[in-house]
């Protein structure tokens, strides 16, 4: 069947539009971004060429490795901890009935169906030090020793961002899982039913070994995104106070146009997507290696 | 156990509905009322936030641009992503593995950071100030996750359906027509519903490509508006919120039991 | 939805402008608008013989003095103003949204006939030659002639750029305070820093929040509060600052910031200032959660609707300074309306520009705020707060120009915002301040231009 399918003419039907489109809006403008990056630019023209100038000055500065712990924090809390959670909680829709399922799928996807600023802005007002939601809370139960001002201390103010994240985005991964335990055959749990394994002991042996492809999936989705993150933090606390809540791409976006920069901001930019090209690669080599036949 | 749990995941899930929450109720708030009772129900229900919102700019003309770009784009990047997975998933070709990966750079690369070269391109393509304009990038940025999605789809897929096509003489395209598509019609679906909440509430490339006014969607069309309230008319921004996240949710509502039902049916066909 | 975002993150140079033009009252009166809605494409039809000649413009959309400006005074008056033009708005946002806009275009030539200049980004647009020296031709048609103090529009090239209402000149810092709050705990008008600190913890005693700002990305650091405290204990070492004579090493600028450390070590802002909003700022003060707010007065029409409030000038911190003889002031000659140097119609972007400007005076006029282009309309009576304002500011002698607008370049001008915000958590001391000021105040490419 695979001759028959696989002629150079069908490969190439199939392929290439998709590729056409991606390689022109989505790759090649990362060309003249190169470019930039070897210039000392500012936006609106080249002032000449710099060579290695530009990654060598964001190699040396504090803001840059800052921003990149802040990072990976972020990524830490959303694979470590988001991913997990996920799939406990598709797993345990799984195992609802309709009607139960279908208000936590919905409700669960809530959050990640509005925009960033939407649910930013709800969290800015819950984190709010002097009647925000948290502190009034805390206050009540006579914790008042608890109480921070949650986005402006050094210590808080990145976990605070990353919970916000970790919240908008559990539903969504969560649904991601159950499609994927959808598509595993009944016949594989009636078998371990038969067997006498407990719920616990069938997501174990059977559920989550055959969601490779999916989990793989998700773990993508959500390491590439929580690196590219942004949004949240430009609505939440602009980067600040000074640079504590900067991540790569806010300090990217700092750079580029908030002091004129271009030529350092396309700079990290460039860092900043080979580090992404690593990452990926390494999730690609090392998950989910095994091609899964049922 | 099984109780605890299930009120854990309640709690949780309520946490969930808590923006719809307040959206609706915001929208109802005056200006005074938004900060002195930020998260309870209204004291005064005020409707006069929508109108307010609504006749501050054309919301239906802006409502229709934003539906012709995202359905645009889910459009192009399904029928794209879709032949790209498929073949990617079954066919057997040197560079599949690499083709792969190369697809999946497109998940790293934040629009924000190409806007300029990507603006060029857009301009010497002359398809500026023209729906494609928006589309064909977006469909760019959009093919690589759709396409992972889908490979992971097929790959769990058995082959015996089409080798049995094949049997009976179909032809490559056939196939992937009469047979593929309809089974991964519930990855499709959720492709969809995906692409559709990203789309419609993408701003920083509409801001600069989708500047004429004719060509403007909801989330630009909305700048002049939310700015023009600056950042303290909590109520009016709330109804201009619930207004434009409106068609969203409407669609994830309706999605989502779409979702429900086709992955059933997958699961049947099995 | 992300517009939102943008502006919420007031951090640029650029919003800051935009809300120089918030200069008055927010009276929403606003008229019907379906009534105006689109005039452009409707209004340009059959006026005039021949070919229309076709502008495009780029402008400030970012409040609700822009957005009434346009559709009650721009967008009505236009076909009759301007005849023989068709005009293309196209909304710029404003802070980075417009630098970024404006930048994309620029780069790509795609520049609009008739944009709002902006001092943040004025170097590079005008070293590609993208802005047009407006002096031949408004001399020539006598607009020039219709301002007050003409040479204040120029730039320190002598050239004129950009054509503005001339209102930002009378924006100055103040501190607005509720005379009942302060009755009520006991406090008098501060008229040095340290009784400043004085009312500070007698308000803290009442439960009230002493004072508040904008602190959220730096505002208010960058745009007046170290410039304040610099200039209450030694004028001079701030004009000499703004002139690049002197730089962050010196005492007294150091001493300014410190000020700013005690403030904050005082609890005279609330919690959590250094990510307060501009909105949210404003409303602490107005609902009278704090006693006092630290804005410029282009809030004053506004904040005056409010029977018990008042204000002072920032109190003394020595005896060089005094509150009579020296002020800072808003205002740069390079925001406001410039032309493309490019254009193919450069007579009618010219006069375009003028329009605008003129439109943009008879708005603020008709608000109760002065401005420095003569309208021809009769200026209503100031209510009796813009009279004291009034009465104080014009006779100062000494008006020292703004910091943020007339000598930071875009990158020592972010750095301030962020170093200033560091500086409102009181986790950032006054000397981490200024060594990394410093730092950037060395690499400042303003002066070279």
């Amino acid at each position: 069947m695979n001759k028959y399918y696989s002629t150079k003419m069908s490969i190439f039907v199939f392929a290439a539009p998709a590729l056409l489109l991606f390689t022109v809006f989505c790759v090649y403008p990362l060309f003249p971004e190169i470019w930039m990056s070897l210039h000392n630019h500012d936006g609106f023209r080249n002032l000449g060429f710099v060579g290695l100038d530009n990654y060598k000055d964001m190699l040396s500065s504090s803001s840059f490795w800052l921003a990149h712990k802040n990072t990976y924090l972020i990524v830490g809390i959303s694979v470590l901890i988001g991913l997990p959670l996920s799939l406990m909680l598709a797993l345990f829709m799984d195992v609802q009935n309709p009607r139960f399922r279908r208000i936590f799928k919905t409700s669960a996807m809530f959050p990640a169906i509005l925009s960033v600023t939407v649910v930013s802005q709800i969290w800015v007002s819950f984190y709010d030090p002097n009647w925000g939601l948290f502190n009034t809370i805390l206050k009540s139960i006579g914790l008042e020793s608890w109480t921070h001002s949650w986005l402006t201390e050094r210590k808080t103010v990145m976990p605070s961002i990353g919970l916000s994240f970790l919240w908008q985005y559990i539903g969504l991964n969560a649904m991601l899982f159950y499609a994927g335990i959808k598509t595993i055959p009944k016949n594989y749990y009636e078998a371990a039913l038969i067997d006498g394994a407990n719920f616990v002991q069938v997501c174990i042996r059977i559920t989550i070994p055959l969601l490779q492809d999916i989990t793989k999936y998700v773990l993508i989705l959500s390491t590439l995104g929580s690196m590219a993150f942004y949004a949240q933090v430009r609505v939440m606390t602009a980067g600040g106070p000074g640079d504590t809540s900067r991540t790569v791409v806010y300090q990217m976006y700092y750079t580029a146009f908030g002091t004129s920069e271009f030529g350092k901001g396309t700079a990290i930019a460039v860092i900043f997507i080979l580090e992404c090209l690593l990452i990926s690669f390494l999730i690609q080599r090392f998950v989910a290696r095994e091609k899964l036949e049922f | 156990m099984k109780t605890i749990s299930r009120v854990f995941w309640l709690l949780i899930s309520c946490t969930f509905l808590f923006p719809l929450y307040w959206m609706i109720t915001m929208s109802f708030k005056s200006k005074a009322e938004a900060y002195s009772n930020p998260y309870g129900i209204p004291h005064n229900w005020d409707w006069g936030n929508f109108g307010d919102a609504l006749s501050q700019y054309h919301f239906f003309k802006y409502l229709q641009n934003s539906f012709i770009y995202t359905i645009g784009t889910i459009v192009v990047t399904l029928a794209a992503g879709s032949m790209l997975a498929y073949c990617l998933s079954r066919m057997q070709w040197r560079f599949s593995a690499m083709t792969l990966f190369y697809v999946s750079l497109g998940l790293i690369v934040p629009i924000e950071v190409v806007l300029i070269p990507l603006f060029q391109l857009v301009k010497l393509l002359h398809i500026k100030d023209s729906y494609l304009g928006l589309v064909l990038p977006y469909s760019g940025f959009a093919i690589a996750s759709c396409v992972l999605m889908l490979y992971a789809f097929l790959r769990s897929l058995p082959k015996e359906l089409e080798e049995a096509a094949c049997m009976d003489g179909a032809n490559v395209y056939q196939t992937f027509q009469k047979i593929i598509l309809p089974i991964i019609m519930p990855a499709l679906v959720t492709q969809c519903v995906l692409l559709f909440m990203r789309i419609w509430n993408e701003f920083p490339l509409a801001f600069v490509i989708a500047s004429k006014d004719d060509f403007r969607p909801l989330t630009v069309g909305l700048l002049d508006f939310f700015v023009s309230v600056g950042v303290s008319d909590w109520g009016l921004i709330g109804a201009s919120m619930l207004l434009s996240s409106l068609p969203t949710i409407i669609v994830y509502m309706l999605g989502n039991e779409k979702i429900e039902n086709a992955l059933t049916a997958g699961a049947i066909l099995k | 939805m992300k517009k939102k975002a943008k502006v919420l993150s007031v951090t640029s140079m650029a919003v800051t402008m935009l809300l120089s033009l918030a200069a008055c009252g927010s009276d929403n009166d606003n008229p019907s608008a379906s009534n105006t809605a689109s005039p452009t494409e409707q209004s340009s039809s059959n006026t005039g013989n021949g070919e229309k000649v076709k502008l495009r413009i780029v402008t400030l959309t970012t409040d609700e003095n822009r957005n009434n400006i346009m559709e009650q005074y721009i967008k009505p008056n236009v076909a009759k103003a301007l005849p023989n033009v068709e005009v293309e708005f196209e909304p710029g946002g404003g802070g980075e949204d417009m630098a970024n806009k404006l930048k994309t275009y620029n780069s790509s030539g795609d520049m609009p006939d008739v944009f709002w200049d902006d001092a943040g980004f004025f170097i590079p647009l005008n070293n590609t030659g993208s802005i047009m020296d407006l002096t031949p031709y408004i001399t020539k048609d006598g607009f020039l002639d219709k301002y007050d103090v003409p040479g204040a529009l120029k730039h320190i090239d002598g050239k004129i750029y950009s054509l503005s209402s001339g209102s930002d000149t009378y924006f100055t810092p103040v501190i607005f305070y509720h005379k009942d709050m302060f009755e009520k705990a006991g406090v008098k008008v501060p008229t040095t820093f340290d009784e400043l600190l004085e009312a500070s913890k007698k308000l803290n005693a009442n439960d009230m929040v002493p004072a508040v700002t904008p602190g959220k990305g730096g505002w208010g650091p960058q745009l007046f509060l170290l410039q304040q405290m610099v200039q209450i204990g030694d004028p001079q070492a701030m004009e000499d600052l703004v002139s690049n004579k002197t730089d962050f090493n010196n005492p007294s600028v150091k001493a300014g910031a410190s000020r700013i450390e005690q403030l904050v070590k005082a609890d005279f802002f609330p919690k959590g200032i250094a990510n307060l909003d501009y909105g949210p700022a404003m409303e602490m003060f107005t609902s009278k959660k704090a006693a006092m707010l630290m804005m410029f007065t282009w809030e004053l029409p506004n904040l005056a609707k409010d029977d018990t409030v008042d204000f002072f000038p920032f109190p003394s911190a020595s005896d060089k300074y005094d509150s009579a003889k020296h002020v800072q002031y808003w205002g740069s000659p390079l925001n406001g309306y410039a032309v493309n140097a490019k254009t193919k119609h450069p007579e009618e972007a010219v006069k375009l520009a003028e329009f605008l400007a003129m439109m943009d005076a008879k708005y603020f006029e008709s608000k109760g705020a002065p401005v420095s282009l003569n309208t021809g309309d009769a200026a209503p009576e100031p209510g009796p707060l813009m009279k004291k304002f009034i009465d104080w500011y014009n006779p100062i002698p000494t008006k020292i120009p703004s910091l943020a607008l007339n000598s930071l370049d875009a990158k020592v001008s972010a750095e301030l915002g962020s170093q200033g915000a560091s500086l409102l958590t009181g986790e950032y001391s006054t000397d981490q301040f200024i060594e990394a000021m410093q730092k950037v105040w060395s690499q400042n490419t303003w002066f070279n231009q």
